[in-house]
């Protein structure tokens, strides 16, 4: 069976991940948006926003829209893979502890 | 790191619902647009018929075409920003069938008056809103009740007013739910 991914499994880090992938690849999500999404305070989202960034998982870029700041979180490919795999291996965990049919 | 069966399934569900969130924010976002194309140009086909009632037939050709190139509009503008085409052809032509379909049943073989015309269209199209808000969001559920409750009352106790209320209720409730839906 394949090893869960550390930086992905952290709940907040699983809810960013979990709404980034929902969307087309290349799409991102503003910080608001991800904010409201997750039910996260601003610092604890950015916390894990750039632990997140710093393995490659996602880009943030940072925007002003008029006079507004805006910071939009995208879920790389290598993100959008490791998620992928993530996600495979919790339906493996669930899998293997099922009982066997006859 | 191991985790078990259960907190597997609870990570899984975690992820479900994200994903679920963001569909439906996705969707109330494209459908906010729509909402408001349609409920400007509802509230002006109301105004107008009720000014100019041997035009009403045309005002509301010129309605439905005006909306359709809009939401076409949308769409385009939607692929663009998202990637994912949510107007296409069949989506008109699901809209010309269920247009076919009200015709055929409240003109061809029902020929209902005017005012119950007014009051058909309207609560056809929320019984839609309605049943897709079963699976979309409560958001559409309250917006199809909403306008049908209303347009019920208009008919049975706004006298010669009921294209005003239907431009305020249903024109208004669709801007309104529009609005209401980017905000949120």
């Amino acid at each position: 069976m394949a090893e869960l991914d550390e930086i992905i499994h952290q709940p907040l880090r699983l809810k960013i991940m979990a709404a980034l992938n929902a969307l087309p690849a290349a799409t991102g999500l503003d910080f608001t948006r991800l904010k409201k999404l997750t039910g996260a305070t601003d610092g604890n989202l950015g916390a894990h926003i750039e632990t997140l960034a710093k393995a490659g998982y996602v880009t943030v870029a940072k925007a002003f829209v008029g006079k507004k700041p805006q910071t939009t979180v995208t879920a790389t490919a290598a993100g959008r893979g490791a998620f992928a795999r993530h996600v495979a291996t919790l339906r493996e965990i669930i899998a293997a502890s099922a009982p066997e049919a006859d | 790191m191991s985790i078990d069966a259960r907190e597997a399934a609870s990570a899984l569900s975690d992820i479900e619902t994200i994903a679920q969130r963001v569909r439906q924010s996705r969707f109330y976002n494209f459908a906010s647009l729509m909402l408001i194309l349609w409920g400007v140009l509802i509230f002006f086909g109301n105004v107008a018929s009720h000014f100019w009632p041997p035009l009403a037939g045309y005002i509301w050709i010129a309605v439905n075409a005006v909306g359709i190139a809009g939401s076409f509009a949308i769409g385009a503008f939607d692929y663009k920003r998202m990637g994912v085409r949510s107007f296409d052809l069949r989506m008109v032509a699901a809209y010309v069938l269920f247009l076919a379909f009200g015709a055929l049943w409240s003109i061809g073989l029902g020929h209902f008056t005017p005012r119950q015309l007014g009051v058909f269209w309207p609560t056809y199209f929320m019984m839609v809103y309605t049943i897709v808000g079963l699976w979309i969001g409560p958001a559409f559920v309250a917006i199809g009740l909403g306008i049908t409750g209303l347009t019920l009352f208009g008919y049975a106790f706004i006298g010669p007013w009921f294209e005003l209320w239907m431009a305020l209720v249903n024109g208004g409730g669709l801007l309104l739910g529009g609005l209401w839906m980017r905000r949120n």
